[in-house]
């Protein structure tokens, strides 16, 4: 492996286990976090040049630790006093002989931390941006550059956004330790809510000029397998990786050599992550029978019935629409339904799906998504009302805010308007009914 | 010198009647020159912005300001994307005739202010 990633890689698996090490023993999360992130520019720095050091993580909680403490000797008196009371901190962590610290993998307590340090980033006095921002820089060792990068977002924005965030996290007086029952059941659903959000952000990115962004996806795939190792037994944790590997499977066959998307019904089979296929299939097989249900696994389970298919016209709709229907249920929503709407038009044709489709025109929620009018779009010309069809991808090319989206829509558009067909039939692709991308209930996009 | 290159129009105004091999040859032209702009370092900024449909102006009235749905100019003549390069004049003229010659659509070119403070 190159040498700078395995570098890369080496300080984000470490900075929440360095983090959680500190702040176990000083609390104030807020200057802990700042310290590790100055250890780990200082590591990106000097290992690449002097090499990596034997113990990794006792460099870094030795820096991380003398930036603490010269933050708080920079700080004011009030600080002072209240630190008064703890002698020299590198006393707590660091015995005299530092290289007396074992440099071992994840133990117990390490799990706690990290788990801890995952459920403090998404506490919910912070909004979602914050979330997402504080998660990936304080769990995910990202610097505040890369996570601005990220977002394509200014880093002054992100560094004030996360300063922010952790002033919020002091002033609602949160505890660094894992919230008891039933805080921890919902407090999970909002870690598994923002790694969701981080992966969706990434698979169809809502600014830009790209359709995605794989470094997004990327980070959201090892943070939720972060939350798998040390949550092996929820059923909704593995239901998100899986969810995650096998959406993400797809990635190479989304867009074409040129940049442009390629719907599911269109896309390469062979250039789907066969591997990551694998793998989504099996966590998921993993959790059956485990109990409940749950919405992840039932949108995994949506992902693997499309992985599945060798072909888009061997799909099995049938169970897709049963499992559809089931997520109605556990988890309802105006995406749900829209992409129940797609799986009921494959099933029972696309008049049955435009019904469907109906009943959303009133839901304020999708009042300025081009998503509606996209799967309208689809189903209309599959009903050969190619005129409306044509106006309908109009309306969804102007309201979507993802430049490859709308030169898709666009065109579409254009295609079911085409002055006189080619001489040779055979050109003429729209011959068969098109098969409409369901894609997964909760991507931005509705896109492949 | 920085010029300001712009395109104008919102969905189906530059494209009204064209086939659709004509505008994905449009989206390509777009993505190339893009993409040529800035490797050869003359592009400094480039974005496209959503449909005119979607802007908000914000208009003083009754004394008061209110936002208002839809762009200030008409959609036809909206901005849809600009281009920041340091060229001279006649490098951002012949750029942007590349791109009309195939659009047949007007376009605007405009030098940005300069701030240094002159003595």
């Amino acid at each position: 492996m190159d040498g700078e990633r395995r570098i890369e890689d080496l300080l984000r698996e470490l900075a929440p286990q360095v983090l959680g090490a500190l702040v176990r023993r000083f609390g104030q999360f807020d200057a802990c976090e700042d310290a590790v992130q100055e250890a780990l520019l200082a590591a990106a720095v000097q290992w690449p040049a002097e090499g990596i050091p034997d113990r990794p993580r006792s460099w870094l909680l030795t820096v991380a630790a003398r930036a603490l403490v010269d933050a708080w000797r920079a700080d004011s008196a009030r600080r002072r006093r209240e630190t008064a009371a703890v002698l020299d901190p590198t006393d707590h962590i660091l015995p005299a002989d530092p290289t007396g610290i074992p440099d071992v993998g994840l133990a117990a307590a390490d799990r706690d931390d990290t788990l801890a340090l995952l459920f403090l980033c998404c506490h919910p006095a912070l909004s979602a941006p914050s979330q997402l921002a504080l998660t990936l820089r304080a769990t995910g060792g990202l610097t505040t550059a890369q996570v601005a990068a990220a977002f394509l977002a200014p880093e002054a924005t992100i560094a004030k956004r996360i300063a922010r965030a952790k002033q919020h996290i002091r002033d609602a007086g949160a505890r660094f330790e894992l919230p008891a029952q039933p805080e921890r059941t919902e407090r999970l659903g909002v870690v598994l809510h923002v790694l969701y959000l981080i992966f969706n952000e990434g698979y169809t990115t809502s600014s830009g000029p790209a359709l995605q962004r794989p470094d997004l996806t990327t980070e959201a795939i090892r943070l939720a397998r972060l939350l798998y190792r040390l949550l092996p037994e929820e059923a909704e944790v593995a239901g998100l990786l899986a969810l995650m590997l096998l959406t993400d499977a797809r990635r190479a066959a989304r867009t074409d050599a040129d940049g442009r998307i390629v719907p599911l019904a269109d896309q390469r089979r062979d250039q789907w992550d066969s591997a990551a296929i694998a793998e989504g299939q099996a966590i998921l097989t993993g959790t059956l029978g485990t109990g409940p249900v749950g919405p992840y696994q039932l949108q995994a389970a949506i992902a693997a019935l499309h992985a599945e298919a060798p072909s888009a016209e061997a799909t099995d709709w049938p169970q897709i629409l049963a499992l559809y229907d089931v997520l109605t249920t556990v988890a309802p929503g105006p995406v749900v339904t829209l992409s129940r709407a797609v799986a009921i038009a494959m099933v029972h044709g696309p008049t049955a799906g435009l019904a469907l489709l109906g009943t959303l025109d009133t839901d304020d929620r999708m009042a300025h998504s081009h998503r509606l009018e996209a799967v309208r779009a689809h189903l209309l010309e599959q009903t050969g009302e190619t005129t409306a069809a044509h106006h309908s991808y109009l309306r969804a090319a102007k309201l979507t805010a993802n430049l490859p989206e709308q030169r898709y829509l666009e065109l579409r558009a254009a295609q079911l308007h085409q002055p006189a067909p080619p001489a040779n039939p055979a050109d003429w692709p729209d011959q068969q009914p098109r098969t409409i991308d369901a894609g997964t209930p909760n991507e931005v996009s509705g896109h492949p | 010198m920085k010029y300001m290159i712009m395109m104008f129009g919102g969905i189906g105004a530059a494209t009204q009647g064209r086939s659709a091999e004509w505008i994905a040859g449009m989206h390509e032209l777009l993505m190339k020159l893009d993409t040529e702009l800035k490797e050869s370092g003359e592009c400094v900024a480039s974005d496209a912005l959503v449909d005119p449909s979607q802007a908000k102006t914000v208009r003083f009235i009754n004394g008061a300001p209110v936002p208002t749905d839809g762009p200030f100019a008409e959609v036809k003549e909206s901005l849809a994307g600009y281009w920041i390069l340091e060229v001279d004049e006649d490098r951002a003229l012949q750029i942007v005739s590349q791109v009309v010659a195939y659009t047949e659509y007007p376009m605007e070119v405009r030098r940005i202010m300069d701030h240094s403070a002159q003595p």
